[in-house]
């Protein structure tokens, strides 16, 4: 089998941000997650990650679309550095994992609401499942624990 | 994880969602938000007024890399947002951007001034410019005057329960 192609072609992420992170957005999240699922169900909240994944994060997708996983990996070390989370990602032929051991999200939302929600984490689960819908790539999330996943990218069969 | 950065992109997505559901849809979520932003504010601006805002929005400025000018006078709190950082990010997407985006600010900020007794005067200006005016007055009359000199007033309907 060939190793999964993680090139990189040297270009900035689409959506690259300096400055200061706003870490109380994720509480707005977790707000909006409780929020849409009480009103309208799961399947509405999983339409909107759906949308996030195809439609804001054309250029990841694209270039999973063209077998090239390197774009994502990129964005993932931008966001979780900027965010200070505790993570690696270990690269092997046949996959890519991402090791999250402290999601500074799920803890910065833990410390400021009284209930993390119980759907938190699907905002990853469903946006990284739509970014690979239809790419030779496919992303599996485990949660293993309270603000700790992993996220494993691997090669269709 | 969404990032904080690309939260805005998120929250764009949720918006014409609910737009798609309904006027009421949307102005429930915003006061959702509204709650939610309590949590952060209420004690704050209850204790400590204007200056509490201002401490506030102060501190939005900068975890938000605003291009924002701030002045706490002795009749009211106005915030000149000459770059909004949430706006210029939906219009850079690659997602279509909500058309009314600019509303959600007064959507949620509103109801929590009603709710401690202040005016909100929320000029947006131009929903297609990143760039809006918000003036926090004690007294009523004072916003009232205010309002008239706004180039597009933004209102609100959602109210915090007591």
């Amino acid at each position: 089998m060939n190793a999964i192609n993680i090139e990189d072609d040297d270009k900035p992420l689409r959506y690259s941000d300096s400055g200061n992170v706003h870490m109380d957005f994720h509480v707005a999240t977790n707000t909006t997650i409780d929020f849409i699922i009480k009103n309208f169900g799961l399947e509405a909240m999983d339409q909107i990650f759906s949308r996030v994944g195809k439609d804001v994060y054309v250029d990841v997708r694209r270039h999973l679309m063209e077998g090239n996983a390197g774009e994502l990996l990129k964005h993932w070390r931008h966001f979780f550095d900027r965010e200070n989370a505790d993570y690696n990602i270990d690269i092997s032929d046949t996959e890519i994992v991402l090791t999250v051991r402290h999601c500074t999200a799920y803890h910065h939302v833990k410390n400021i609401v009284p209930k993390v929600s119980e759907h938190f984490c699907d905002q990853t689960i469903k946006t990284n499942n739509a970014m690979a819908d239809g790419t030779p790539f496919s992303i599996d999330t485990e949660v293993t624990g309270p603000g700790s996943c992993r996220q494993i990218i691997r090669k269709r069969l | 994880m969404i990032p904080s950065d690309h939260f805005t992109r998120f929250y764009n997505e949720v918006f014409k969602f609910l737009e798609s559901r309904g006027e009421e849809a949307l102005t429930a979520y915003w006061l959702e938000i509204s709650k939610s932003q309590s949590m952060l504010t209420l004690d704050l601006f209850r204790e400590n007024g204007m200056e509490g805002m201002r401490q506030y929005w102060e501190h939005i400025r900068i975890e938000e890399n605003c291009d924002m000018d701030l002045d706490l006078n002795d009749d009211r709190l106005e915030l000149r947002m000459n770059v909004c950082p949430s706006l210029s990010k939906i219009q850079d997407n690659d997602a279509e951007p909500m058309e009314r985006y600019c509303d959600h600010c007064a959507g949620w900020i509103g109801p929590i001034m009603d709710k401690l007794g202040y005016h909100l005067v929320y000029d947006v200006v131009d929903r297609q410019k990143p760039q809006c005016v918000m003036r926090v007055f004690k007294d009523k009359q004072k916003a009232l005057e205010s309002e008239k000199s706004a180039q597009l007033l933004m209102h609100w309907s959602g109210k915090l329960s007591d």
